[in-house]
């Protein structure tokens, strides 16, 4: 075992492979359940034309739903032209 | 009372499912339950080989579906362990072959037989694991200390709470000794990624291949530290969910042990 490897380990600073192992975990997981499937995107897309058909008058062919990431964060963007609100 | 249908499942394959299967299903007999195991990974029939029955095949699990026999006529009767049944999967059929709905009607008449039921999950989130799942109370996931089975499994756990199922989780194969230098995920951070309740930790163990070499149940063995920690957990599942956990340590001596802290061993 070499000196500097002694030394790290009687100072207790070097960490074993398990805790390199949980956080890529944990970060791998994370990404994971960010993850949205075209077929969740297309029902989620026919609820909200539903919700906002409720108030405005849309083109729902015009409407765009997508997901965008960025390297820290995902959002979901949504793009409708309003043709008229619903007076009630 | 009807009986209970547990499914024993991971994603990944290789992490000791059938095992699991075989093992706790064997010791829920050994307590005096009537205990059904069924080998769901149709086409890739593996569970009568494990556990040394694979000579008295007859009927499966899609004949049964299919009802071309009754659940007793397909069941195989262990001679060694008694009230424990296995129901072979199908080895030239494929997971197409039936369907969720076909196996929630299989599984009522399953739980009306025998007390426990449980499912030996194939590898994957298609369509075996749709028909594993589909009838069962309750699910088991099992997982091994290695990143890829534990990113599995955390998918596998979202499948179960989409269908209302909490499961309860296994990690299998620790090597107490690697944990303690650091070297392999802890039962701790395995749980801590996972988030979801522990039935047991189940300690490498050869003897669970030589169990499986010969076919005979590993839970006869008391020597097999294994087989008692799958025993272990048949009880939690059989009304003593409070059954304290052990957690494996390694038989490492005093002095290896001072050594490998002050670094003049590995």
């Amino acid at each position: 075992m070499m000196l500097n490897d002694l030394i790290s380990k009687w100072r207790g600073s070097k960490k074993g492979s398990g805790q390199t192992a949980k956080q890529r975990l944990q970060c791998a997981i994370v990404y994971d359940n960010l993850e949205v499937s075209d077929d969740v995107l297309i029902s989620l897309k026919k609820d909200i034309i539903d919700v906002l058909s409720k108030y405005f008058r849309i083109d729902s062919q015009a409407i765009s739903l997508d997901i965008e990431r960025s390297p820290d964060s995902s959002s979901l963007v949504l793009n409708t032209p309003i043709l008229s609100t619903i007076r009630r | 009372m009807e009986g209970k249908v547990i499914v024993i499942t991971s994603g990944k394959g290789g992490v000791g499912k059938t095992t699991a299967t075989a093992s706790i299903g064997a010791a829920l007999a050994k307590e005096g339950k009537k205990v059904a195991v069924v080998d769901m990974d149709i086409g890739l029939r593996n569970l009568d080989v494990v556990m040394g029955l694979e000579n008295r095949v007859v009927f499966n699990i899609v004949d049964v579906v299919r009802n071309k026999c009754r659940i007793n006529q397909a069941a195989i009767r262990d001679r060694r362990i008694d009230n424990l049944f296995l129901i072979p999967a199908s080895q030239s059929d494929n997971k197409d072959s039936i369907s969720p709905e076909e196996m929630v009607t299989v599984c009522n008449e399953f739980r009306k037989e025998f007390d426990f039921t449980l499912m030996d999950c194939p590898a994957g989130i298609e369509r075996g694991f749709e028909n594993a799942v589909a009838g069962a109370d309750e699910a088991v996931v099992v997982c091994t200390p290695e990143v890829s089975s534990v990113r599995d499994a955390d998918r596998i756990i979202g499948l179960l709470y989409a269908k209302k199922i909490t499961p309860k989780l296994i990690v299998n194969r620790i090597i107490p000794s690697m944990v303690e230098k650091g070297d392999m995920l802890s039962h701790e951070d395995v749980v801590d990624v996972l988030s979801v309740d522990l039935i047991g930790l189940v300690e490498m163990d050869d003897q669970v291949i030589v169990s499986t070499n010969t076919g005979s149940p590993l839970v006869m063995n008391k020597e097999s530290k294994a087989g008692v920690a799958f025993s272990r957990i048949a009880m939690r599942l059989n009304g003593q969910p409070d059954l304290p956990i052990d957690i494996p340590k390694s038989q490492e001596g005093f002095f290896s042990k001072i050594g490998r802290k002050i670094g003049i061993r590995k």
